[in-house]
């Protein structure tokens, strides 16, 4: 089930990325909206990060090629912004928060450009919308893992940018920085943005997503929320995988009964 | 005076060591200097092997174009074989050294040139070799060089600081900025490969590691702010040329081995202030996956 839209967001084409003769993503061709929250999810090793990653040039895919907003990555960088795996870099790095947030900022600017005073406004403003300018002296070293999730998201939005691929952004955050996160989405979204959002938790994704598409190495599905969590996308996506088909079966079956409060 | 030469050249190795060992140390890279110093063999026994000469230009072009090679075999194994850093340092340099070896003995007969003098280098003798302009005597010839050598090392970091950090930190992030992390590790490689280059033959490949790993790491413990940290690899680097030297005095020693163990020292030191500043803690910091104590927010 895949859905293509007019005029779209980001747009793939038989994307495929081999690692070590064993294909991470497989023929990936859709095409996305603009201005929603987009869930990426998939079984372990599925390939979604390696998606992310090929969209932004990190990974160069051996087939295939991708377009933002009809052009080349390398023509709309400005636009783009990329929020890695919180686990992929050294949280000991002999830096603080707001070092860190800056980064977003200067990565922008030639490399004889110092950061001037309009800059550092926008650091400031950042680390306010995710709740961390009390802590923009402290050491990275000492955040907890919901404080490195808000760093890298603030540090994100210095770029401001028009789309924003962020890999996991909710995994290993408490609940309440996971709602605040999830806030500061819709609250991104209204304001135009695009978001594409790699996820696990099947639970929540009907809460975030207005689009989702369901990758397994090739891609199973992309399309309209509603459309897309169907028990056998879903049975398609994760095959196999006992305890998750459990689990799908016990969320829809919530679905169909909604819980009083919901 | 020949002690005040003996000093400022360590001083010189040491420095732009420090600066461009804080940054291996935070890419967890901090052996590429030994693979590196090492690397380097085959390329010098070439070198004199075809010019009979042990110091010239040649022999340091020889030199260079090794570290280049070990260089691009370690980004070629980590990146394209997908092997870890640590062995592809491991199987590049060795594999290298011992082509040197090989080398050596092959030509042994009339090459004046042992693998010795490449690791322990001999920083007493530096003095001797002195440059002249017309008829004055100028200072020794290593002086000089690695004065050039840290004048380029100091300006590259300089200019290209923010870089360097930026791709240190976080590799992925810079490449989706449109930063080549390829570019900027090929880059400081470049400095590390000079550095190493133009450092051996005075003060020795071992000499060289230690300037380039000890006071990066001891200024690691010391601070949670990456510029302090670099002047402190400096102070650090400074302090063990100067108390390395009498300490070889002193103890009638050799003096690379005297510096190399006062930056041990340091190193110890520095890890007895940070365990008091942080006895309640089993690690520097408490890893990310645990509860951090924090204030409420």
């Amino acid at each position: 089930m895949i859905t293509e839209v007019k005029d779209p967001s980001i747009e793939t084409h038989n994307l495929t990325v081999v690692y070590n003769k064993k294909p991470a993503i497989w023929n990936i061709d859709f095409t996305l909206p603009k201005g929603q929250i987009i869930g990426i999810m998939g079984p372990n090793g599925s390939g979604k990060s390696t998606l992310l990653k090929s969209i932004m040039g990190i990974v160069d895919p051996n087939i295939g090629y991708v377009r933002i907003f009809d052009e080349t990555l390398d023509e709309v960088r400005d636009r783009v912004s990329y929020v890695p795996q919180r686990q992929s870099v050294d949280w000991d790095f002999p830096a603080s928060v707001y070092d860190v947030v800056a980064m977003g900022r200067y990565a922008r600017k030639g490399m004889f450009k110092r950061l001037n005073k309009a800059d550092h406004e926008v650091i400031l403003e950042c680390l306010d919308k995710v709740n961390l300018l009390p802590y923009q002296n402290r050491q990275i070293s000492q955040l907890s893992g919901g404080q490195q999730q808000r760093v890298f998201l603030a540090r994100a939005l210095t770029q401001e940018a028009d789309v924003y691929l962020m890999d996991e952004p909710l995994v290993g955050v408490d609940a309440s920085t996971e709602q605040s996160i999830i806030t500061l989405l819709k609250q991104m979204k209204s304001e135009g943005k695009t978001i594409l959002v790699v996820h696990h938790d099947l639970h929540t994704a009907s809460d975030y997503f207005d689009w989702l598409v369901l990758l397994n190495t090739r891609l199973v599905a992309s399309g309209p929320f509603s459309e897309v969590f169907a028990e056998d996308i879903l049975k398609d996506t994760y095959g196999g995988q006992l305890t998750t088909l459990s689990k799908i079966a016990s969320l829809l079956k919530e679905k169909s009964f909604p819980m009083r409060h919901k | 005076m020949n002690d005040l030469w003996i000093i400022s050249t360590a001083i010189l190795v040491a420095t732009s060591s420090a600066i461009l060992g804080s940054f291996l140390i935070m890419r967890k890279m901090a052996m590429i200097g030994d693979a590196i110093s090492h690397a380097v063999l085959p390329g010098i026994v070439i070198a004199y092997f075809v010019t009979q000469n042990r110091t010239g230009f040649p022999v340091l072009m020889g030199a260079a174009a090794s570290g280049l090679i070990v260089t691009s075999f370690i980004q070629f194994f980590n990146r394209r074989v997908r092997l870890q850093m640590d062995a592809s340092i491991g199987i590049s340099y060795t594999f290298l050294f011992a082509l040197g070896i090989i080398l050596i003995s092959y030509f042994g007969s009339n090459v004046d040139l042992d693998q010795e003098c490449v690791l322990y280098g001999e920083i007493a003798y530096v003095p001797l070799d002195q440059l002249m302009i017309g008829d004055t005597l100028i200072g020794p010839r290593q002086f000089w060089i690695l004065l050039i050598n840290l004048v380029l090392v100091v300006s590259a970091v300089f200019i290209a600081y923010r870089r360097l950090v930026l791709t240190s930190f976080d590799e992925g992030f810079a490449t989706s900025a449109g930063i080549s992390v390829v570019f900027w590790q090929y880059y400081l490689m470049g400095g590390v490969s000079l550095t190493t280059v133009v450092s051996f033959e005075s003060v020795g490949a071992i000499l060289v590691i230690a300037f380039l790993v000890g006071p990066a790491a001891t200024a690691y413990l010391l601070t949670d702010q990456f510029k302090r940290m670099i002047f402190l690899a400096i102070g650090t680097g400074i302090s063990a040329s100067i108390l390395g030297y009498y300490l070889a005095v002193v103890t009638n020693a050799s003096i690379a081995g005297a510096i190399a163990t006062v930056i041990g020292i340091q190193f110890m030191l520095a890890f007895a202030v940070y365990r008091n500043k942080h006895k309640w803690r089993d690690s520097k910091h408490a890893p990310y996956d645990s509860p951090v104590k924090v204030e409420p927010e």
